[in-house]
């Protein structure tokens, strides 16, 4: 039965339904409604845990890392300056191989200083070894966030679930929450079998030399890799449990006719979606949503792409003096594939700005050449920059 | 009867204080960091998870695939100890165990970059025992200043010229700030007393809520002295004052190890090549073993750590050798 | 050692142990005994570390049988010993010396009181006999040992009672007759056969004894007083000090003098002097070329006799008389009235031997109606004159073996070189082993020169000051008889001694090696090791680092350089 809940509020539920005995809390907009959300439960005691009210992400991140080496199922949430700052522990925690959950709001990354959606923050810590999962709305929010939990504990992997931080995340709408029987037939009790223990005694986090380090890297590398399979089948369970599907690695929906595919990450999947039916004159468009960017599914996007001339990345970061992350990898990863598509790059809403309608339209029409420019952003406003920075 | 050695490999399985940290680690010879670790986890026994941050103490323990520790133990950064104990214990809580955690930082992963996490950690009254053993510089990265290192030291971020006497800034005052957070317990304590040390470790553990001991711990290479000097060192440090061995409990001071014949400062510093700057014949130099004094002085008073009783070189007997072995150990 | 990572690269625990660390050193710690000063000291052979060690330890049995390894009559020389112990201690440099002599006396008095005996068995019947005479201090020992050794004994004594000096000159208010013979009655009941009243060259012949016996030590002291004149005069009725102290204590009388003086420097002048005041002698005076021991008396320049009994002696008002010598007699007729005085010290002349200098224009007048020399005795030679050397003595190697005279030993006052009644007992027990070596035709090899523990070895951070015990004296208004003079310690302050004594060169079990070494490297045994310590070194892991020497109380462990 969907009743009507903010992103963050579902969110919260979602986290308390997995039962984390430990959860690391520091507010940072937008965010901090998740936090208090799940402060409000433990209050009325709807939700058991240890709430650790820590006094910097960098201690949330630390925290949970501890209580999961521990044993115990842990979660927290950030954004933005707080990913940053715990981007110390964030390589800490996957190079250890230590399961945890975290709730990304993405907010664009200051200076200078902004507090509304784009993601920068998560695309500054994509080598940091974490499963990175991005949702598309808020149910998805939802789904996504008890199906990481289990990706990670069966992968020995953390998870970072993105939101786009207040389109998402104070955005009011129908949500399914499941049910906590439906959760715990999903999600077994947290078993970690290199956790702390007197009675097995064992030394985490070791000094490792040249003779052994490029193993242990390898090994995580191969173990994001394999996690694609895990991935697939957490949301394949998951839909045959509670009947939702929430996508797995990627979505494609289009036309057959389509050879343009638009591909994009997040909530504005909603708003490219929303463009194309309210403007059925537009030449046909496959909309190809990266849910899953890290391990980059490369095979799913391939066949995602598979007879597109034209892919046009639309992004909610960019790389100073590269220019798209996304684009990029993309380009790098198509760049000796037989068949491959024109790729064209855009940062789109950066810093929050509002992404209207228009922006499919504009997007294609911005798209035409044969030789892809570099990348650009899309919905600059040229009169605001001065002379030296056109 | 005299019998034959025993065989060192059986006997080290059949010692009768628990060893959880084992021999083959590659601290320095005299390493008081390495003293410290063992003495604490002899007091604690087994049934304690450890977080340990970076530094001298994780890095000689632990070179995948060695570790010298007996106990469960994690590493994760430098600036986070305190955090990472904090969510062991909160783990813990929630699981119903009654393990004690213990966290291990040096002086530069507690009173500097980890200074926020121990905050932290002790505001939200963790049940964590935070031991820093103190050797008074960032000293596995090469004898860096760190805010414990005490004025007028020579460090390699602080070394003594022309225009220098050391380092600049007085040493801070950790177990003031940690007291000020109205922890239920908090102590200094030194290498060249172990039984007091196992003593504060025992008092700690029996707490529930965050504890916090600072371990004076020597540094042969770093503080310049012969590794055999180690504890004679750390014993000066005491009986001249520059280390008041005290312990706090609320914020307020509940006991002091008296001295009852302080030592001049001169003694304690002349034999650390770190100090050696001092001793030359220039009026700047005189002038901060004035200062050295004074502080020292302060102390004693500040404290109240002078002893009464017959003339004696130590302190109030805290350290008599005992036939048979340790008492009250 | 894995050949695979692990998951995370965690480690498994102790694994550091496959490390061998010990690769590092460039020294290692050794356990190494040194005789404490003490043990050193005693010329008896006692090791007073050791046994204090047990007292510490509260098992005064134990002591007590360490003490009669060496010294049979220990409640003897805890009375009257000079105690060189006690001025070797290192704690004398500390605090003050450890109270070694009390500590004796009161072990010897506890054994007498419990009934201990020693622990030894009686020879076979068919061991070889040896002959013993002189049932003083160095026969009675020599006998011991012998026994100990599993010899049997024939102890021959020209007195009816054994004791020797102990017996005849040494008076009760020092040793009680009760005392002394209850120590005598348990050391003869350890199988030897006592002869009394059989003087040599009376009763028995050198030569008979050399045919009887395939050994023989020759305890027989010095019976006669050094000759004595001044100008070539000496008085008629002379009594020369150690014969009328030894008429006293077995007639209990002496002539009736009004003033004496007492000349000499030695035991015999003071307890001479002492037993004169309670015999009623109103004015004692000694006359000594020596000085009253005290802290600035230079060792060479202190009177011989015991210094607490030097003390005693003035507060029961014998006056002594420093750096003087007797010039002159003052005689009416043959009688002495008087002696002159003049200020005399013993120095060094330009080839370095000291001699007596008399300092001209000092002299002083002092009335006295008698004057006994006690300067000294020396040996009768009734029967044994070829044994004797041009001083009149009988010598002894460091064995008591007298030159050219094969299975002849002496020791004690015989030897001439020294007169000590512990140096006695020492004297027998080295002739005993001697004639256990030379029987079993075994070489005896001279125990190897080890250095006592010095004082820079200890460290003395790990102890704590405490002043050394004194038993309580007879107040001096009631020395007027032969009641004993000094008490006896309480058990708390032997025990107190006890927990003082620094143990210097003995491990003492105190755990500091075990407490701080970095590494673990020094593990501790349940049982004593060989090397006498409770610890073991791990040389698999030490560093060589130093502390454990550095920080071992007692000096026990020595760092010496590896390879």
């Amino acid at each position: 039965m969907p009743a009507a809940l903010e992103g963050s509020q579902a969110i919260a539920r979602a986290v308390a339904l997995c039962r984390p005995q430990v959860v690391a809390a520091y507010p940072i907009t937008p965010q901090t409604h998740i936090v208090e959300n799940i402060s409000k439960l433990v209050a009325d005691g709807r939700f058991d845990c240890e709430l650790v009210s820590v006094e910097s992400e960098f201690s949330a991140a630390s925290v949970v890392l501890g209580a999961a080496a521990a044993g115990a199922r842990a979660y927290t949430a950030s954004s933005s300056q707080g990913i940053l700052l715990m981007t110390e522990v964030l390589y800490d925690i996957s190079g250890m191989r230590i399961p945890l959950v975290l709730t990304c709001a993405n907010r664009a990354v200051s200076a200078p200083l902004n507090i509304w959606n784009d993601q920068q923050d998560a695309m500054a810590v994509r080598d940091s070894g974490w499963i990175m999962l991005f949702c598309a709305d808020n149910q998805e929010a939802v789904d996504t966030t008890v199906q990481a939990f289990r990706i990670a504990e069966r992968t020995e992997l953390p998870v970072m679930v993105c939101v786009d931080g207040f389109t998402l995340t104070h955005t009011l709408e129908p949500i399914d929450l499941p049910s906590q029987e439906d959760v715990d037939a999903f999600l077994p009790p947290f078993e970690f079998e290199r956790r702390l223990d007197p009675a097995r005694p064992i030394s985490q986090g070791t000094l490792v030399s040249p003779e052994w380090f490029p193993e242990v890297r390898h090994a995580n590398y191969q173990a994001l890799l394999a996690a694609e399979a895990e991935i697939e089948a957490a949301a394949r369970d998951w839909a045959g449990l509670v009947g939702r599907e929430t996508g797995a690695l990627v979505e494609a929906d289009g036309p057959g006719e389509a050879r343009t595919g638009v591909l994009c990450m997040g909530s504005i999947h909603g708003t490219l979606e929303a463009a194309r039916a309210a403007a059925p004159d537009l030449e046909p468009v496959r909309l190809i949503r990266l849910r899953c960017f890290r391990p980059l599914p490369l095979a799913a996007i391939e066949a995602a792409c598979a007879g597109l001339d034209r892919l046009i990345v639309l992004e909610r970061a960019i790389a100073p003096g590269l220019g798209g992350v996304l684009t990029t990898e993309l380009r790098a990863f198509f760049a000796d594939r037989a068949d491959a598509p024109r790729i064209y790059g855009f940062a789109v809403g950066l810093g929050g700005r509002d992404v209207p309608l228009e922006t499919l339209g504009r997007a294609l029409a911005s798209s035409a050449a044969d030789n892809p420019r570099h990348f650009a952003v899309l919905d600059l406003e040229p009169e605001k920059l001065p002379e030296e920075d056109r | 009867m005299d019998h034959q050695c025993p065989d060192p490999d059986r006997l080290r399985l059949r010692q009768p204080r628990f060893q959880g940290l084992t021999s083959g680690h590659r601290a320095c010879a005299g390493c008081g960091a390495a003293i410290t670790a063992r003495l604490v986890l002899e007091a604690t026994g087994p049934d304690v998870l450890v977080a340990n941050a970076t530094g001298c103490l994780e890095v000689f323990s632990t070179p995948w695939p060695e570790s010298a520790w007996r106990v469960p133990w994690i590493h994760s950064l430098f600036e986070n100890a305190g955090s990472v104990a904090a969510g062991m214990e909160a783990a813990l809580k929630a699981q119903g165990r009654d393990t004690k955690v213990i966290a291990f930082g040096g002086d530069g992963g507690t009173f500097d970059i980890g200074f926020r996490a121990l905050s932290g950690m002790l505001e939200r009254y963790h049940n964590v025992l935070y031991v820093c053993y103190d050797n008074e510089a960032y000293m596995n990265t090469g004898v860096q200043r760190s805010s414990s290192t005490p004025h007028a030291a020579r460090t390699t971020t602080s070394p003594p010229g022309k225009a220098r006497m050391g380092k600049r800034h007085l040493k801070k005052d950790i177990l003031s700030i940690v007291a000020a957070h109205h922890i239920p317990y908090a102590a200094t304590a030194s290498v060249a007393y172990p039984p007091d040390l196992r003593k504060k470790v025992r008092r700690a553990l029996a707490i529930e809520g965050p504890t916090f001991l600072h371990v004076h711990s020597p540094c042969p290479l770093g503080w310049g002295h012969d590794g055999a000097l180690s504890i004679e060192i750390a014993r000066l440090a005491v009986e001249t004052g520059m280390f008041p061995l005290i312990e706090l409990e609320r914020g307020g001071v509940t006991g002091v190890m008296p001295i009852r014949n302080p030592r001049p400062v001169a003694e304690y510093l002349r034999r650390q090549a770190r100090f050696r700057h001092l001793f030359q014949d220039d009026a700047k130099a005189r002038e901060e073993l004035e200062h050295l004094q004074a502080i020292a002085d302060h102390n004693i008073e500040f404290y109240g750590l002078t002893g009464h009783g017959p003339d004696a070189l130590d302190t109030e007997g805290a350290d008599t050798a005992h036939r048979g072995g340790m008492r009250w150990a | 050692m894995s050949t695979q990572i692990t998951r995370g690269a965690y480690a498994l625990p102790g694994t550091a142990l496959a490390f061998k660390t010990g690769t590092w050193r460039t020294q290692r710690p050794r356990h190494l005994h040194s005789p404490a000063p003490c043990h050193g000291a005693c010329p008896a052979g006692e090791d007073a570390q050791a046994y204090l060690a047990l007292v510490e330890e509260e098992d005064f049995h134990a002591a007590w049988q360490t003490i009669v390894q060496a010294n049979p009559i220990p409640s003897v020389t805890g009375r009257v010993c000079h105690h060189p112990c006690e001025a070797a201690c290192n704690r004398g440099r500390y605090d003050s010396p450890i109270a070694i002599h009390h500590v004796e006396r009161f072990l010897g008095d506890q054994a007498l009181r419990e009934g201990w005996d020693y622990p030894l068995s009686p020879p076979p019947a068919e061991a070889p006999r040896i002959g013993v005479v002189g049932a003083g201090p160095a026969g009675l020992a020599c006998a011991y040992h012998l026994i100990r050794l599993g010899l049997n004994v024939d102890l021959f004594e020209a007195l009816p009672l054994a004791g020797g000096l102990l017996r005849t000159a040494i008076p009760e208010y020092r040793l009680p007759k009760d005392t002394l013979d209850r120590e005598i009655e348990r050391l003869l009941a350890t199988g030897i056969r006592f002869r009394p009243n059989h003087r040599l060259g009376r009763d028995l012949s050198l030569d008979e004894l050399r045919q009887d016996y395939p050994a023989l030590f020759l305890g027989l002291g010095t019976q006669r007083s050094r000759p004595w004149s001044i100008d070539g005069a000496t008085p008629s009725d002379l009594r020369e000090g150690l014969d009328l102290l030894q008429e006293y204590l077995e007639m209990g009388r002496i002539p009736e003098w009004r003033s004496v003086a007492v000349i000499g420097a030695g035991n015999t002048a003071i307890d001479l002097a002492r037993v004169l005041k309670r015999a009623g002698v109103e004015e004692v005076h000694v006359i000594s070329h020596k000085a009253i021991p005290a802290p600035d008396v230079p060792p060479e320049d202190r009177m011989p006799a015991i210094e607490r009994e030097i003390r005693q002696a003035l507060e029961e008002g014998v006056r002594i008389h420093e750096h003087r010598g007797v010039q002159r007699l003052l005689l009416r007729g043959e009688r002495v009235i008087g002696v002159e005085m003049v200020h005399m010290k013993k120095l060094p002349d330009p080839s370095g031997r000291l001699r007596r200098i008399a300092f001209e224009g000092t002299e002083t007048l002092l009335h006295v109606e008698q004057v006994i020399p006690a300067i000294g005795q020396i040996m009768d030679p009734e029967g044994i004159e070829p044994l004797l050397n041009r001083w009149g003595f009988l010598g002894g190697d460091r064995w008591g073996a007298i030159p050219d005279q094969a299975g002849l030993f002496t020791g004690g006052d015989a030897r001439g070189d020294h007169g000590m009644v512990s140096e006695a007992v020492g004297d027998g027990r080295l002739a005993a082993e001697a004639i256990q070596a030379l029987l079993s035709r075994r070489s005896l090899e001279p125990p190897e020169e080890r250095t006592p523990l010095a004082f820079e070895h200890l460290n003395l951070h790990y102890f704590e000051p405490g002043q050394r015990p004194e038993p309580a004296l007879l107040p001096v208004e009631e020395r007027t008889g032969f009641q004993e003079v000094e008490g006896v310690l309480a058990r708390s302050q032997v025990h107190a001694e006890g927990v003082r004594c620094f143990s210097c060169g003995e491990c003492m079990a105190c755990d500091n090696c075990w407490t701080l070494c970095p590494d673990s490297a020094v593990l501790k045994a349940r049982e004593r090791c060989q090397d006498g310590s409770h610890y073991v070194f791990d040389y698999d892991y030490c560093k060589g680092c130093g502390l454990c020497a550095e920080e071992c109380p007692c000096g026990y462990i020595e760092m010496v350089a590896e390879g």
